[in-house]
């Protein structure tokens, strides 16, 4: 599948919400522990050798599923391959406990729903829409129907 | 660069709802005909598929940090996606006719996860300050995280919203052509300054390089605390863990973002923001429709 890699290593290079060293192992068996600069833009995870300025990869952190491990590590696993987990090992439990709550809330889905959330709730309190002052009440990505769709998973087959 | 590029193509076709979907014709890089694809978009990520009912997608591209501008071309309806990066692809694309064209420019300017981040951020403020106005207390059943106030709200709604909607379609007409670059946020503004921090993040493509250390952000700036972020969360479904009484919590912001614009100084408030997205749109519109 193609992308825009261009675009996506600069995107890397933008202030992050949260970056720092910590120790990564892939998915595969055989995988090992890596030091790696770990990196969260927007909703992409970027992983780089310490002191190199392009990324080796970077993680799209829709439909994942982020899980603590043990007291200090962290794991990522995306619902289409639930067994494969990328684990994040830190430094301290405090870190752990911060990186998993921002990957979690660093989706555009989990933004949606915060929306959706807010505008019904602002609505239910005033009987105002407090997108329409802006113009913006229309748009599919902002509607009450859009996020609600999401089932919760059934976890127990995985 | 590695991507988790299967994950990616499931998003792609996952049973989340997209934002757009259409066929449009894109330019090719190499083969320079334009070629009709089935695009959709979800989140801030748009994708190209051969036919409409392809399993996987041909490509992606990353809408963060675009811009989206009408352009000059033999092709009716053309429009372009540019990005402020050292030679950036310029993709240049056309719809079928003017209103999907429109309709597109408009949804690809406002696809960004910074947009997104910066209208969720403004509602959290208003819902804070009706619910301070109100007594600061929280009335018990008025508020829950997203997933705890399933179908009671969601019926009402759904219809009220339709109807502010209709009252407002005149103000919606213009098209937003950048889904970045912003105003700064200057000056200090009283009680405003949580989402002045945040309009940083939207300045645009700074032009740093290397590698940019922050420290990971303290407890959650709004105060709000999601509850359920024990052991195991899941994104992108409804958080059944979540207790009732808590409104969910605000994405992390960016630090660092410069606060300088090029483009208009000023400007304070959100609403002022997307005045400022409008009118933009309104000179390019202009100047598109002399230039016909």
């Amino acid at each position: 599948m193609r992308f825009n890699e261009k675009e996506l290593v600069s995107l890397s290079r933008q202030p992050s919400e949260m970056a720092a060293e910590l120790g990564m192992k892939g998915p595969k068996k055989g995988d090992v522990v890596k030091k790696r600069l770990v990196k969260l833009v927007v909703n992409f995870l970027f992983y780089f050798r310490t002191d190199e300025e392009e990324p080796i990869g970077a993680l799209l952190l829709e439909q994942c599923r982020v899980e603590r491990e043990d007291s200090q590590t962290f794991s990522i696993a995306f619902l289409d391959e639930a067994e494969r987990k990328y684990l994040f090992e830190c430094d301290s439990e405090e870190q752990c406990g911060e990186w998993v709550d921002s990957i979690i809330k660093a989706s555009y889905e989990f933004m949606r729903k915060n929306l959706i959330f807010y505008r019904t709730e602002i609505h239910r309190l005033t009987g105002k829409d407090p997108l329409e002052q802006y113009g913006i009440s229309d748009e599919t990505r902002f509607q009450v129907s859009n996020g609600l769709q999401l089932m919760p998973r059934d976890t127990s087959s995985l | 660069m590695k991507l988790n590029e299967r994950s990616v193509a499931h998003y792609a076709t996952c049973d989340s709802p997209p934002d757009k979907t259409g066929f449009l014709f894109k330019k090719g890089e190499r083969n320079t005909a334009y070629h009709r694809r089935w695009f959709v978009l979800k989140g801030n990520m748009l994708f190209y598929f051969e036919e409409r009912d392809s399993r996987e997608p041909i490509g992606v591209i990353v809408l963060e940090g675009c811009t989206v501008e009408l352009c000059e071309s033999a092709e009716e309806f053309a429009f372009a996606i540019k990005f402020d990066c050292a030679k950036a692809r310029v993709y240049k694309m056309a719809a079928e006719n003017q209103a999907a064209m429109e309709s597109w420019v408009k949804a690809l300017s406002r696809a960004s996860f910074d947009y997104m981040r910066l209208v969720v951020k403004e509602l959290e403020r208003q819902l804070e300050e009706i619910q301070e106005a109100a007594g600061g207390s929280f009335v018990g059943a008025g508020v829950g995280g997203p997933q705890a106030r399933p179908k009671s709200s969601r019926r009402n709604h759904v219809a009220r919203s339709r109807s502010g909607a209709s009252s407002s379609s005149s103000s919606s007409s213009s098209m937003s052509s950048s889904s970045s670059s912003a105003p700064p946020m200057s000056g200090p503004l009283s009680g405003q300054r949580s989402f002045q921090d945040e309009v940083q993040l939207i300045s645009g493509c700074s032009k740093e390089n290397g590698v940019a250390w922050s420290k990971p952000p303290a407890a959650l700036a709004n105060g709000f605390v999601e509850g359920a972020s024990s052991c195991v969360a899941w994104e992108g479904c409804a958080d059944s863990g979540a207790d009732g009484v808590r409104a969910p919590p605000v994405p992390p912001r960016r630090r660092g973002a410069s606060l300088e614009s090029p483009v208009s100084p000023g400007t304070g408030c959100f609403s002022k923001l997307h005045d400022w997205y409008g009118r933009e749109v309104e000179e390019l519109r202009v100047q598109w429709l002399q230039s016909q």
